[in-house]
């Protein structure tokens, strides 16, 4: 069975433009750094085995241009397409078809290493329930991303003060296991910040929490966009999606 | 749903007993057909031509000198009659050493091509039965390869032999004289015209020193006479003949006319050689002449031999009433290597040499015959073609030794033998004790001629006599030589087996191969020829074989002398060396009864020795040197025992090692199995369900693997009906409900709160792929130690059965059997180490498996982080660069430790394979984690 592709529905708060979308560019401009994520006709598709079973596409021809500063919000219902749609914008999975760029320039062109080393600068990933590697503490959790570039030392007190930041001053040394999932959530946010990133990529973060834990994110998440960090974050939290500046809801 | 629906889909489970079945199943089914081809083998064998060597006496120990027939006797006819008497006696077929035998090879000569063609003159006794009879036609025209006028030439003949690893001249003479085309001179006498062959115009011929005999024209050819070949030594042995025929079978056949020669008071050399001669009055046609006249139903091909030395001793007066003909089987051929050459060169009159004519030469070889020359040793003129066959074959009457062979009773016994160390493998090493030096290579007294000759012409040769002269029998009249056939000794050690094959005295000396030079350097292997002496390190098959008359004409001896020196005895039992074995040692212990050594050598194989000879050679200032080391085959009694048992041992040892890593994989399945199914019992206990029933829960999906594994084992043993198979099938099930209670134990209890203190700022901080790997690994202390674990059981289990596998062939021992028995198990036996090497890395990949969801899981949050590719693989690497770095010493401990127990000799091998193994097994496991 195959099912109905998603219908795309969007609303925009901002100063946006939710018209614009770039082309492939490897030369970053001034102008790309306002739009430093853009995702053209992006289609998904899973299944198709040859035991039968057929293809599922959960995305087809979806449209995004992420501003600076700006916090779109992708929501709908479960299986709906929302991780996949945060996991090709990342970089981390390849798109059916459509395509992606980072600041103007297209990942097409991009071999693994480049997208790395790019996404390392760019975006700041957050996965559900703030995945962290057990056997380290928060504040070792927090400087993981500084290691490809040796600057862990450098990057010491900054991520103390993301850690502060975002509430866990004193919490920097417990590991994963000694945490909650809210605490999880915030060291995973200040663990996807501490490289200067443009644009933070969070997916469903506050699923499972309460809403004093929940209102805590969602503080964070705005604060960033006025650094101007550009937040694309999945969810179906009625409040995340109204601070969202703008909306995408797939059906 | 039940517990066979859970154990399906458990899939570990299922896994685990899968594979202990198909590991169980191949392991024994593979061990117990290497068990059959083995046992086959040894069977085969193991079992020769005859079980028991009895002997006067015998040198302890269980490994026997290749000789048995040196001469010195022993053995009465009464105790050979007794032996034959005993039941259970099939043969018993003696053998001695009659005496050394010397004889001149005939005189050689070199022919020159100078055929004159048709002359019915000299042709007039010619047939029409010839090929070029009497008609003028069918002789071509007259060719030669001599000047019309005599030119003059400078032979120069020399003898060279070689032993294989050195050769030596051993003479070198030269002769001057011109010679040319021959003339035929016809005169006018008064009967009517006398028709001669002369010489050319001015030719003075060409004379080496007596005994040669000069040149001389004939109608063919111009012969000029050679200085006399070097003397040569045989042995002659005897046999009962209808028992050899007995114990060889049909390639005994050739022994059957000498079951016709006549009895011993009709074997009168003076009567038979009238005999012969007077042939010669009453007439021979031409095809007698070529099968050779009938005697007593035996048509004796090489007569003439006999009848031209019964005319010499005849006429040296060495023939007397008391002499003898002894009946002979000669051998066919010869392994002395022996060269004759003539350089031929043509000379100005003031001697300078003109021009290089050639080198004409003959060897020694298959047309040698012992007491017989097969064909006149004569050396062709290059360019010469040989016309003489025009007036037919010569049959074999030209043949012929024209001296009387000198017998001697100056016997070889075995050489001496000291020890010289034991290889790890039981390989034994000796040293050859050196005898006293012997002088060969001389020249007769007298020419044919009675002429004295010149000893001058040839210097005597030195060599070290490796045997020891017994001063025993008595000087007889000289017995004569009565060839009644040949023998092929190559024929006869075929029909002897190769592996259980001991020699059978005359025909069948072991080979001496020559391996390590005098400085022990290796050398390209070569099998050393016998010397001219016979009584130097090498020696070939006897001469020839006669029957015990013969033995009491040659050396003489009263009824019942003990002159036997061996009885070879096969047992009538028939069948495998097993099946035999135990009528056979009864047979011996009776044969012990009547006073004689009895050794059993059914079971038992040929083994090479290596053997240092030292003071081989002698140089001109006398200074002696060593030869180096020779390799021999002697005989290892009980080898069939030995083999079969140490095969047997080191195979099921592969077998269980194997096994042995079997049980660990099980025991890595359940740990993984008690991790899967953690949160499942914690549900149940939610649920209210009590330990009891957890547990019980729990064993009844792990008995649905052990009721597989019980039938399994149950259809196995009865299959195999082997004790091994119910032993495997029992340790097997043992240790699989071990690990059904182990899981059990683990299930039922309450998961404990996580206790873990606060970040421990000792710990090295991560800022690199190798950190973080070292923080992953230290964090997860378990894992990461049953990994290593798992790995270093997989290298010793690795280390351990390549040294097996190693080892085999040492185990085996160093017999020719053990490298065909080894040979038997080799495949079965690496099937089997690859069995237990996979096991073993599936037990590694089991363990893996503890952390692979996890290892993903954090890769991909660094994926995500922005580690690039190569980062990720640098942690893989580092991951499981550091687990083998925990793994080495145990892989390489235990595979020194289980090859210390099971293969001491290749224990280094095990260590190098334990360590190949587990630095092998890291890209492996990064490969696997990608």
């Amino acid at each position: 069975m195959t099912h109905e592709p998603n219908l795309q529905r969007t609303r925009r708060s901002g100063n946006g433009d939710a018209g614009l979308q770039t082309r492939a560019n490897t030369i970053v401009k001034a102008a790309d750094h306002a739009t430093p994520l853009g995702l053209e006709d992006i289609t998904i598709r899973y299944g198709g085995d040859k035991g039968g079973a057929e293809s599922v596409s959960v995305v087809e021809g979806f449209n995004l241009t992420l501003h600076a500063g700006e916090m779109h919000c992708v929501a709908g219902r479960s299986g709906s397409g929302k991780t996949s749609i945060l996991t090709v914008g990342a970089g981390l999975t390849l798109p059916t078809s459509g395509r992606v760029f980072w600041e103007g320039a297209s990942l097409e062109t991009m071999g693994d290493d480049e997208i790395a080393d790019r996404r390392r600068a760019l975006i700041g990933y957050v996965d559900q329930g703030g995945a962290l590697i057990d056997g380290m503490s928060a504040l070792e959790n927090v400087l993981l991303p500084a290691v490809p570039d040796g600057e862990v030392k450098q990057r010491h007190d900054m991520a103390k003060d993301l850690l502060d930041l975002v509430g866990l001053g004193r919490r920097m040394r417990h590991r994963p296991a000694q945490l909650s999932g809210g605490e999880r959530q915030r060291v995973a946010i200040a663990r996807a910040l501490i490289l200067g990133t443009r644009v933070l990529v969070v997916d469903e973060p506050t699923a499972s929490l309460d809403r004093v834990s929940a209102n805590r994110i969602i503080s964070i998440l705005k604060d960033t966009t006025n650094d101007g960090i550009a937040v694309l974050v999945a969810s179906h939290d009625h409040e995340l999606v109204r601070q969202s500046d703008t909306l995408t809801e797939l059906i | 749903m039940n517990a066979v629906q859970r154990f399906i889909r458990s899939r570990v489970l299922l896994l685990t007993a899968a594979i202990l079945i198909i590991a169980m199943g191949l392991s024994v089914l593979i061990q117990g057909q290497s068990q059959a081809a083995l046992n086959r083998t040894v069977d085969e064998n193991s079992r020769g031509l005859y079980d028991i060597l009895v002997q006067p006496k015998a040198d302890s120990g269980v490994l026997l000198q290749p000789d048995i027939a040196n001469g010195s006797g022993g053995i009465n006819f009464e105790q050979l009659e007794s032996i034959r008497g005993l039941t259970g006696t099939s043969v018993a077929a003696p053998i001695s050493l009659v005496s050394r035998v010397t004889q001149n090879v005939q005189a050689p000569r070199l022919d020159a091509m100078d055929y004159l063609g048709y002359n019915p003159g000299l042709v007039g006794t010619a047939t029409v039965e010839q090929p070029g009879g009497a008609n003028p036609s069918s002789w071509p025209a007259a060719e030669s390869v001599l000047t019309d006028s005599a030119k003059k030439y400078r032979l120069t003949a020399s003898a060279v032999s070689s032993d294989g690893s050195s050769e030596q001249t051993l003479f070198e003479t030269s002769a001057e004289g011109s010679v040319g085309k021959a003339r035929i001179v016809e005169t006018q006498t008064q009967g009517g015209t006398s028709i001669q062959i002369a010489p050319a115009e001015g030719e003075t011929g060409i004379k080496f020193p007596a005994p040669a005999g000069g040149s001389v024209h004939n109608l063919f050819n111009l012969s000029v006479s050679l200085p006399t070949a070097p003397e040569i030594t045989e042995s002659v042995v005897a046999v009962d003949p209808v028992a050899e025929r007995a114990l060889l079978g049909e390639s005994g056949d050739f022994l059957a006319p000498l079951e016709k020669a006549p009895p011993a008071d009709a074997r009168n050399a003076g009567a038979i050689g009238r005999h012969f001669e007077s042939l010669f009055t009453s007439g021979i046609t031409p095809k007698e002449l070529e099968e050779g006249p009938d005697f007593l139903g035996v048509k004796l091909k090489y007569w003439a031999p006999l009848m031209s030395q019964y005319q010499q001793a005849k006429a040296k007066g060495a023939l007397t009433a008391d002499s003898q003909a002894i009946p002979l089987i000669v051998r066919s051929g010869t392994t002395l290597d022996l060269t004759y050459k003539v350089k031929i060169e043509e000379l100005d009159a003031s001697g300078n040499v003109v021009k290089e004519v050639g080198t004409a030469t003959k060897s020694l070889g298959e047309g040698y015959l012992p007491f017989v020359s097969d064909d006149p040793f004569a050396l062709s003129w290059p360019g010469s073609t040989d016309h003489s066959g025009l007036l037919g074959a010569g049959g074999n009457f030209n043949q012929g030794l024209y001296e009387p062979a000198e017998w001697s009773t100056d016997f070889a016994a075995a050489p001496e033998y000291s020890d010289a160390g034991t290889a790890a493998n039981g390989a034994v090493a000796k040293t050859a004790v050196p005898r006293d030096w012997v002088t060969v290579n001389r020249l007769p007294e007298t020419g044919l001629d009675g002429s004295k000759v010149d000893q001058t012409q040839r210097d005597p040769v030195d060599e070290r006599a490796y045997r020891e002269d017994l001063e025993t029998g008595q000087k007889l009249a000289a017995p004569l030589p009565m060839v009644y056939g040949t023998f092929d000794p190559a024929a006869v050690q075929e029909a002897a087996g190769d592996v259980n094959r001991l020699p059978l005295g005359g025909y069948d000396p072991t080979p001496l191969t020559l391996t390590r030079d005098a400085d022990g350097d290796t050398v390209e292997a070569s099998t050393l020829k016998p010397s001219l002496s016979a009584t130097g390190l090498a020696s070939q098959s006897a001469g020839a074989i006669t029957d015990y008359y013969g033995l009491a004409a040659a050396r003489g001896y009263t009824d019942n002398a003990d002159v036997i020196d061996a009885v070879r005895v096969r047992a009538s039992t028939g069948g495998s060396w097993k099946q035999a074995q135990p009528e056979v040692e009864k047979l011996a212990d009776k044969i012990r009864e009547l006073g004689l050594e009895a050794t059993v050598v059914a079971g038992s194989a040929r083994e090479d020795v290596s053997i240092f000879v030292p003071g081989y050679s002698k140089d001109d200032a006398g200074k002696e040197s060593a030869l180096g080391t020779v390799q021999q085959s002697w005989v290892r009694q009980n080898a069939a025992d030995a083999v079969s048992g140490s095969l047997t041992g080191t195979n099921t040892t592969l077998l269980f090692l194997t096994l042995c890593g079997a049980a660990l994989l099980t025991g890595a399945s359940t740990v993984s199995y008690v991790r899967k199914r953690r949160s499942e019992a914690g549900t149940l206990r939610a649920m209210g369900w009590t330990q009891g029933r957890i547990r019980s829960w729990v064993l009844a999906e792990f008995g649905v693997g052990a009721a597989m594994l019980a039938v399994a084992g149950i259809i196995l043993s009865l299959l195999s009906w082997s004790l091994v198979t119910a032993v495997v099938s029992v340790s097997v099930l043992v240790l699989y409900a071990a690990a059904a209670f182990f899981a059990a134990q683990q299930l039922r209890h309450r998961d404990e709160i996580d206790q873990e203190p606060q970040h421990d700022e000792r710990l090295i901080p991560v800022d690199s792929p190798l950190t973080f790997a070292n923080r992953q690994l230290s964090t997860n202390k378990f894992n990461t130690v049953a990994l290593a674990i798992a790995v270093g059981v997989f290298g010793a289990s690795v280390g351990g059965l390549i040294a097996l596998l190693i080892d085999i062939p040492r185990a085996a021992g160093a017999s020719a059997l053990s490298g065909l028995a080894a040979a038997s198990i080799a495949a079965p036996s690496i099937i089997l180490a690859v069995a237990g090497v996979l096991v073993g890395l599936i037990l590694t990949l089991v363990t893996g498996r503890f952390e692979l969801q996890a290892k993903r899981q954090y890769l991909g949050i660094l994926e995500a982080m922005g580690w690039n590719p190569d980062m990720l693989r640098q942690v893989r690497v580092f991951e499981n660069a550091l687990v083998g770095t925990v793994a080495v010493p145990l892989g390489v401990l235990g595979a020194l430790g289980i090859g210390l127990l099971v293969a001491p000799y290749a224990v280094l091998w095990a260590g190098l394979a334990g360590l190949v193994a587990v630095l092998c097994w890291i890209p492996i496991a990064t490969k696997v984690v990608q």
